[in-house]
C-alpha cells in the first residue's frame, strides 16, 4: 500500500529521493480536531509549500514533525525507516532541522556565539575555545548561503534577512549529522518586503543541495514563486498536494477557503445600506513599524471588525491606537485627540483596550481577580482618598455574576482562572468603566465555547448601549457574528471593506489572501 | 494561619529564650533595648517595602542613612543650627538622592539595581568627605538628643516613630489608589500601564520615599548615639531586605507589606538578641538571620510553586 502511494506520488513531479513521509496522520485537543487523517511527503533537492488559514492545521503538523505534539494516530518515516520525533534527539539525528518564526536568536551574543548555540564549540587543549577557528567555521557557514558579513557583530544589531541567514545556517550546520530536511515555519512573516528576495535565494540555494525544504506561509505570492510543490490544509484535512505549476493565485486562494466561490475578485457588488452614526473613534493617517498611513471611524453603537494576516499590520493597530505602541498620525475620541505613548490618557479620554496578550500585557498575576477587575478605574471606590474595600468587594461580585466568571472568587489569584474566564475578568475590567470606544484585539483566543459566546454577546451589549468596538481577529467567524462593518488589512493599509449582509467568512479570508 | 507563622514562630522563639535565659531575656531593659535598637533598621525596613512593591530595588538606603548620620551629627557639632531645621534638611537630601536615583531608573533607563548601587558608592564618597575620614563626636544639644532617647510609655521614641510609619505606609498601600496602583506596577509594568496606570511616576514616588525615610533614620540613628560612627549606615541595607522578604510572607502573604516587614525585624531582632543573652559565640547572629530568611521564604515559595498570587521577589 504505502509503495503504491510512493509510486503514485514520484509520477507527479520529479524529484529525488523520499526524505519524509507523513501517513494518516491525526490529532485531537479536547473536542477540537486539529489534524484529520493527514498525508504528507517531501523529496531531497524539493521545496515543499504547506499552506492553509490560521487554524487549519499547519502549525500542528509542523509541532508534530517537531515532537512538540504526539500525534493521536498515523505513521512518520525518514528516508524509509519509521521515525518518532518525540524521541528526544531523533529529529536532529535524522537530518531534520527547523526555523521557527521567531528564529531563536540571542542579540545579545554576536554571530558566531549564536551559531554555536546548540552545536557548542570545538574545543583545544586545555578546553580552550579557538576563536579564531570559530570564527573562520562560522564565516564559511554563511558563505554557503552566500552571506558575507562581520561575524563578530551582535545579532541584535543586524538586518531582519540577515538574522533569518543566521537562523537558518545554523540549523543546516551539520552536528550529529547533515541536513537533510529544513522546515521553515513562516520565515517571512516579519521581513520588510525588500528583503524577501534575498531571502529566496538562500532558500533556492539550500534545495541545489539536495536538501528538503518545508516551507510554512500563508503568502500565496511567495509560495508560488518558491515551491514546487504545495500542499493545502483546510479545517486540519488535507485538501491535495499539487504541483505548483499547475496552481495560480485564484485557483489557491479557492483551494483554501473552500465553499466553492462564486466571487472572482473578491470585492464586494452590492454594498448594504450603510447605517448612520456618530463618529466615536476618529483615526487618521496612522503610522507605526507596518501600518502605513491608516484612516478609519469608529461609530457610536457600531461594532467594527478588522482583519488581516499576520503581518498586515492588524495586529498593531489595537496597540497603536491605544497609545502602547510607536506610531504617528492621529486618534480622537469624541474630539478629544489621544496622544501617542500615553495610555493613561488614552483610559481618561474614554478608550479602553483588551490586548492580545493577555498574560503578559492584560492581566497582573500578583494580584486577585478583584484587583483586575478594578484597575482601570478606583474612583467609584473612593470616599475622602480612601478605598472601601465593601463598595469595591459588590460591585466585583455582580459583575463576576454578570459574565459568568467561574468561579465566582473575587480573592482568588487572577491566574487560577481557565483562560475564558481570565478573558472575560480582563473584559469586565474595561465595561465596568462603560468606554466610549472599546478596542478589542483577539478577544476570544485561547477561549472555550461558552465563554466565546459569552464574549461576543457583551460586545454586542457595549455597542447597543452605545460604545464604539473596534474588534481586530483572525477567526473570520468571529467578525462575521459580531461586526457591523469589517476592515481588511493588507501590507500595512486598508485594503477593502465589507459592509452588513456582504460580510461573509469567505469574502474575509479572500480579501486577506489578495 | 499560614500568614501569622511569623506571630507564631517569634512566639515560640520568646518562650525558648525564657526558658533559657529567664533572668536576662524576660526584662523590661531588653525589651527597651530591643525597641530602641531595631527602630532605626525597622524605619529602613519599611521605607524599602515601598519600591520594593512597585518592583524597583534600592540599594542606597544604606548609604543614605550613613550620610545622614555624619551629616546630622556634624551640623550639631559645628554649627548651632535648629535641630528641626537640621531634620528637614536631612529629609531634602534624601528627597534629593530619591529623585536622581528616579532619573537613572525611570528617564534614562538603568537598571535599579545598578543605578542605587552607583549611588550608593556616590554617597559613601561623601560620606568621608563630610567626616574628613574621621568619627564625628562632640557635645550635642539637649534638644538633639531627646529626640533619639526620649522614652515614652516606657519604649524609647524611636520605636513610635517607626509605629507610625509602618501605619502610614501600611495605609497607603492597602487602603488608596495610589497603593493598588503601585502594587499593579510591581506586578505587571506593562499591563497596568495598559490599565492606565502611570507606572513611571509610582516607581519615581517610591525611590523618594524610600530615600527620604532612610535619611530620617539616619537623623534618629545620630540622635541615638550621640556621634557618628562612619561605618554604622552601610550595614543596615542586608538585615532591611531580609526584613522585607522575610515579612512578604506575613500578614498579607505573597505580597510585600508593611506590618509583615515589622513582624519579622522584631522576630530576627528577638532571636539574636536571645542568643546573644544566652551567651553563643558571634557569628551566631548572622547565621540566625540569614538561615531564618532561606527557610521561611524557601517554604513559602515551595507551598505556592505553580499557584498565584505569586512571586516574593520584585
Amino acid at each position: 500500500m504505502t509503495d503504491l502511494v510512493r509510486a503514485g506520488a514520484a509520477v507527479t513531479v520529479a524529484g529525488g529521493e523520499s526524505l519524509l513521509e507523513v501517513r494518516g496522520v491525526s490529532k485531537a485537543f479536547g473536542p477540537t480536531e486539529a489534524l484529520v487523517d493527514v498525508d504528507f511527503d517531501v523529496r531531497a533537492g524539493e521545496i515543499h509549500a504547506l499552506v492553509g488559514q490560521n487554524g487549519s492545521g499547519k502549525s500542528t503538523l509542523v509541532k508534530i514533525l517537531a515532537g512538540v505534539y504526539d500525534p493521536d494516530g498515523g505513521s512518520i518515516a525518514a528516508e524509509g525507516s519509521e521515525f518518532d520525533p518525540r524521541r528526544p534527539g531523533e529529529a536532529r539525528l535524522r537530518g531534520l532541522r527547523f526555523v521557527h518564526q521567531d528564529l531563536g536568536l540571542v542579540d545579545s551574543l554576536d554571530v558566531v556565539e549564536n551559531l554555536a548555540l546548540g552545536r557548542g564549540y570545538d574545543v583545544r587543549f586545555p578546553r580552550r575555545i579557538s576563536w579564531r577557528h570559530e570564527r573562520h567555521r562560522t564565516r564559511a557557514a554563511l558563505a554557503e548561503l552566500g552571506y558575507d558579513l562581520d561575524v563578530r557583530s551582535l545579532v541584535g544589531s543586524l538586518r531582519a534577512s540577515e538574522r533569518s541567514g543566521i537562523a537558518i545556517a545554523r540549523a543546516l550546520d551539520g552536528w550529529e549529522s547533515a541536513a537533510r530536511l529544513l522546515v521553515l515555519d513562516e520565515p517571512t512573516a516579519s521581513l520588510p518586503e525588500a528583503e524577501v528576495a534575498r531571502l529566496f535565494d538562500v532558500i533556492r540555494t539550500i534545495r541545489a543541495r539536495g536538501v528538503g525544504v518545508i516551507y510554512v506561509s500563508h503568502h500565496l505570492d511567495e509560495v508560488l514563486d518558491l515551491a514546487d510543490r504545495v500542499t493545502i490544509l483546510r479545517d486540519g484535512a488535507r485538501v491535495g498536494t499539487f504541483a505548483a505549476d499547475d496552481l495560480d493565485h485564484d485557483r489557491m486562494v479557492e483551494l483554501i477557503v473552500g465553499r466553492g466561490s462564486v466571487i472572482a475578485g473578491g470585492e464586494a457588488e452590492t454594498p448594504g445600506a450603510p447605517a448612520e452614526y456618530e463618529p466615536s473613534l476618529v483615526v487618521e493617517d496612522l503610522s507605526g513599524t507596518v501600518l502605513r498611513g491608516v484612516s478609519l471611524q469608529v461609530g457610536a453603537g457600531e461594532v467594527v471588525g478588522v482583519a488581516g494576516l499576520t503581518g498586515s499590520g492588524r495586529e498593531e493597530l489595537g496597540p497603536a491606537l491605544f497609545g502602547a505602541a510607536g506610531r504617528s498620525g492621529s486618534v480622537s475620541v469624541r474630539g478629544n485627540p489621544v496622544p501617542a505613548g500615553r495610555p493613561d490618557l488614552a483610559v481618561a479620554a474614554g478608550l479602553g483596550f483588551v490586548p492580545a496578550d493577555r498574560k503578559s500585557l492584560g492581566l497582573v498575576a500578583s494580584m486577585v481577580v478583584r484587583e483586575n477587575v478594578t484597575l482601570a478605574d478606583l474612583r467609584p471606590y473612593l470616599r475622602g482618598g480612601i478605598l472601601r474595600h465593601r463598595k469595591e468587594r459588590s460591585d466585583v461580585d455582580a459583575w463576576l455574576g454578570m459574565l459568568d466568571v467561574r468561579p465566582r472568587n473575587q480573592t482568588l489569584g487572577t491566574m487560577r482562572l481557565s483562560g475564558g474566564n481570565q478573558q472575560k475578568v480582563l473584559l469586565a475590567r474595561w465595561l465596568r468603566i462603560q468606554p466610549r470606544v472599546l478596542v478589542l484585539d483577539e478577544p476570544t483566543q485561547g477561549v472555550d465555547v461558552g465563554a466565546k459566546a459569552e464574549i461576543h454577546r457583551r460586545i454586542t451589549d457595549a455597542a447597543r448601549d452605545g460604545a464604539g468596538v473596534l474588534v481586530c481577529s483572525t477567526d473570520s467567524a468571529e467578525l462575521v457574528r459580531v461586526c457591523d462593518r469589517v476592515l481588511v488589512m493588507q501590507r500595512g493599509g486598508i485594503g477593502a471593506e465589507l459592509l452588513g449582509r456582504d460580510i461573509s467568512e469567505e469574502r474575509i479570508d479572500r480579501l486577506c489572501l489578495s | 494561619m499560614d500568614r501569622l507563622s511569623g506571630i507564631y514562630i517569634w512566639g515560640l522563639i520568646i518562650l525558648i529564650f525564657a526558658l533559657w535565659v529567664p533572668e536576662t531575656f524576660l526584662t523590661t531593659t531588653t525589651l527597651r533595648v530591643l525597641a530602641s535598637d531595631q527602630a532605626v533598621t525597622g524605619m529602613v525596613a519599611v521605607g524599602l517595602v515601598v519600591p520594593l512593591a512597585c518592583g524597583v530595588f534600592d540599594l542606597s538606603i544604606g548609604h543614605v542613612l550613613g550620610f545622614t548620620l555624619v551629616a546630622a551629627t556634624w551640623m550639631n557639632v559645628n554649627t548651632g543650627i535648629n535641630m528641626a531645621v537640621v531634620t528637614l534638611m536631612m529629609v531634602a537630601i534624601g528627597v534629593a538622592v530619591g529623585l536622581a536615583n528616579a532619573l537613572l531608573v525611570v528617564k534614562i533607563g538603568v537598571n535599579s539595581f545598578i543605578a542605587t548601587l552607583a549611588m550608593s558608592s556616590i554617597l559613601q564618597a561623601f560620606i568621608l568627605f563630610v567626616s574628613n575620614n574621621r568619627q564625628i563626636a562632640g557635645e550635642f544639644s539637649d534638644e538633639f538628643k531627646s529626640f533619639g532617647r526620649n522614652v515614652v510609655l516606657g519604649l524609647p521614641q524611636p520605636f513610635f516613630y517607626l509605629l507610625g510609619l509602618t501605619l502610614i505606609i501600611w495605609f497607603v498601600l492597602e487602603y488608596t489608589r495610589s497603593g493598588r496602583y503601585a502594587y499593579a506596577t510591581g506586578g505587571n509594568p506593562a499591563a497596568a500601564r495598559l490599565a492606565g496606570v502611570r507606572t513611571d511616576r509610582f516607581v519615581t514616588v517610591s525611590l523618594i520615599v524610600s530615600a527620604a525615610v532612610a535619611a530620617f533614620a539616619g537623623v534618629v540613628l545620630a540622635a541615638k548615639l550621640g556621634s557618628a560612627s562612619l561605618t554604622a549606615g552601610p550595614p543596615k541595607l542586608i538585615p532591611a531586605y531580609t526584613a522585607v522578604f522575610l515579612g512578604s510572607t506575613q500578614i498579607k502573604r505573597g505580597r510585600i507589606n508593611a506590618w509583615g516587614t515589622l513582624v519579622a525585624v522584631y522576630l530576627l531582632a528577638t532571636g539574636v538578641k536571645g542568643l546573644q543573652l544566652s551567651g553563643t559565640e558571634v557569628w551566631v547572629d548572622d547565621l540566625f538571620n540569614g538561615v531564618t530568611l532561606a527557610l521561611a521564604v524557601g517554604i513559602a515559595v515551595y507551598r505556592r510553586r505553580g499557584d498565584s498570587p505569586g512571586g516574593l521577589a520584585p
